[in-house]
């Protein structure tokens, strides 16, 4: 038994052997998937807008109510504001080519408009309040905010969506307070949440973030791991085979099964300390991302709890014994080196895809979907991340895979010795 | 020491690879394996080694079988094979250092083996350097050394002086022949009729899987009726291949 641990540390120490070669396997996979989450909704925004710049809110005749409540209202600082005047928006939009343009760039525009050009917005409003509050019940605004934006642009959409959501609604709510008066609706809040308080904004921001990051993180680290795992069994199965150091190896008075094991092992825990260090890092770029943009892949606040930080944990490395076991017998089936790194990493083509799917898919996983290894466990990292975990779903996943993986094994080593 | 009998191996079902071959090795003998590339030498040494299980036959290392004792019989051969690649990030000490953790050899031995193999083969001053630096010849050398950590009695080389200089061809044909003197059973599979007819005390020609004519240098050459062993071989080989 104590071989087993003798092969695991020389792999380790081979590991560490160059940091050129540490480096490679324990950061630059990770720092390059973050660095992609980071870069593609700029992508996005550009190929959209044309533009890497974000552009700002135009806001014309923004009345002094929403200036100030931009101002101190976190979830609006996610967007910029551009102030300007009705007149200096007539005399922008009066070529309309050139407006055209401007909107497709991705510019949103938000005009504040009391009905006439007597009185400002804010005084409509409080006029409106005034009548509410002497009971008359007929009393009508005619306050209105306009958007503007290019409803062709899926990053305009987008945008303009949050910016309806986040931003407006509250806006809106917050104007009884501002503007009420004597008017006091039931049901209006009591107090206000302390912004300042760190653990608050997390709480705050919790569920959008978590929600994203379901989609997000969970397809990033099946496919971190799979190319991790394929690199490791390539190097320490299939190169090793191909270099004859195998065969030394194996001519050692150390039963094989003690060997292959010392090398799983080994990849296993390399493989879940960098997906570990992966999840760290995504954990640390949602955090020092501190805008909740709509475009953003890893927004602000993603948390999980202890006991959600323990289901993830414990998938991480359980896949990655699945997926050793799929890569190991993949080498062990074929001869040539050229066959096994083509079928090695046709696997990858299939994480993108489930990535991408997972990304955009607004349905639930149906319940034949924890059946399927391996995508099973990206499903359960992303109802984990969005808090809809089942302690079914958990056990069905963890013990399915492990039985998977200790049958693909026992097979391969069996046929192996066969030879 | 080594005993073969009746050795078959087949890849596919319509085609043998090796036909039935057997002979003995005895200690204190070299046993060359002669034949032209594709005859099957490298698959008989992998047999020989227990890296590869024989379709019929049998395979006696000490008079122990792989099916059954093949641990026993790994503490008891060397295997040495030309083809061998080491990581070009280890050291040859980091390596010697592991095997010897594997071979079960103590601490308080390890020492001593690694000082008296790498002096042997002028190992030492690059004892810490990484493989990547090290020339061919050098990375040899360090196989073997690595190759017979454990002292074995049974030792097989597939072609041991492939890509080496002359110098370091000439090191390892001596320290064969010093092996040998020390009661070592060893084979050897070459194309190379030099090295056969300088190392080995007896040689067994393999033709397309079938042993085709074995004994001395001298009974070959007598066999073949002709002057060199070079010439011995081609009457041989011509008599016995198969388009």
């Amino acid at each position: 038994m104590n071989k087993i641990f003798t092969v695991f540390k020389w792999e380790i120490s081979k590991l560490f052997s160059s940091w050129r070669r540490t480096f490679t396997l324990f950061l630059l996979p990770a720092i390059f998937l973050v660095g992609m989450l980071n870069l593609f909704p700029i992508l996005i925004n550009y190929m959209s807008t044309g533009s890497l710049n974000k552009q700002p809110v135009t806001c014309v005749d923004a009345p002094d109510t929403f200036r100030n409540y931009v101002e101190n209202t976190v979830d609006a600082t996610a967007f910029k504001y551009e102030y300007i005047t009705f007149d200096e928006f007539k005399e922008m939009s009066a070529d309309k080519e050139s407006y055209r343009k401007q909107l497709r760039k991705g510019m949103l525009v938000c005009l504040f408009f009391s009905g006439d050009f007597e009185h400002t917005f804010d005084d409509e409003v409080r006029a409106y309040y005034d009548e509410l509050s002497k009971e008359n019940t007929e009393a009508e605004s005619s306050a209105i905010i306009f958007l503007a934006y290019d409803g062709g642009s899926f990053t305009a959409n987008t945008r303009i969506e949050q910016f309806k959501e986040s931003v407006l609604k509250d806006y809106q709510s917050s104007l009884v307070d501002t503007l009420g008066g004597g008017f006091t609706p039931i049901g209006s809040s009591l107090f206000q949440v302390d912004v300042f308080n760190p653990v608050t904004k997390f709480a705050d921001h919790r569920t959008v973030a978590n929600n994203t990051a379901g989609r997000v993180v969970a397809g990033v680290l099946m496919i971190l791991m799979y190319y991790t795992t394929y690199s490791l069994v390539s190097d320490m199965f299939a190169s090793e085979r191909e270099r004859g150091f195998m065969a030394k190896l194996i001519m050692t008075p150390v039963p094989r099964k003690q060997i292959y094991m010392g090398k799983i092992l080994a990849i296993t825990s390399i493989v879940s300390f960098t997906s570990l260090l992966t999840l760290g890092l995504l954990f640390l770029s949602s955090w020092l991302n501190r805008s909740n943009d709509a475009m953003s892949l890893l927004p602000f606040g993603m948390f999980l709890t202890p006991s959600e930080l323990l289901i993830v944990l414990l998938t991480i490395p359980i896949t990655v014994l699945l997926m050793t076991a799929v890569c190991v017998s993949t080498v062990f089936s074929l001869k040539n080196m050229e066959d096994i790194t083509v079928n090695l990493q046709l696997p990858l083509i299939y994480f993108l895809g489930d990535f991408f799917l997972q990304l955009f898919r607004g349905t639930r996983p149906t319940t034949l979907e924890y059946f399927i290894p391996v995508h099973n466990s990206m499903e359960l990292i992303s109802e984990t991340f969005m808090a809809q975990d089942k302690l079914w779903h958990v056990l069905f996943v963890y013990l399915l895979n492990i039985g998977i993986a200790i049958a693909v094994f026992a097979h391969t080593f069996k046929k192996e010795e066969n030879k | 020491m080594i005993e073969l009998i009746d050795v078959h191996k087949s890849y596919t079902k319509d085609k043998e690879t090796i036909k039935g071959v057997s002979f003995e090795v005895h200690e204190g003998e070299i046993f060359g394996l002669l034949g032209p590339n594709g005859a099957g030498k490298t698959t008989l040494m992998q047999m020989i080694a227990t890296l590869m299980k024989p379709t019929s036959g049998q395979i006696l290392i000490d008079g122990l079988s792989a099916d059954k004792n093949l641990l026993d019989i790994h503490r008891k051969i060397g295997f040495l094979t030309n083809e061998i690649k080491l990581d070009p990030m280890s050291t040859p000490n980091a390596l010697f250092e592991f095997f010897a953790k594997l071979y079960d050899i103590p601490d308080s031995e390890l020492r001593d083996r690694r000082d008296e193999s790498f002096a042997r083969f002028g190992i030492s001053p690059f004892a810490d350097k990484r493989f990547k630096e090290l020339s061919t010849g050098m990375k040899q050398k360090i196989s073997i050394a690595i190759s017979l950590i454990h002292n074995p009695p049974v030792i097989i080389f597939d072609e041991p002086t492939n890509g080496l200089d002359i110098l370091t061809s000439k090191q390892v044909t001596d320290y064969l022949k010093e092996l040998r003197t020390k009661g070592h059973a060893i084979i050897l599979s070459t194309h190379i009729f030099s090295v056969a007819e300088e190392l080995c005390d007896n040689i067994a020609m393999l033709i397309d899987g079938s042993i085709v004519a074995q004994g001395t240098v001298d009974e070959l050459i007598a066999l073949a009726k002709v002057n060199t062993f070079e010439e011995a071989f081609f009457n041989i080989y011509v008599a016995h291949h198969k388009e």
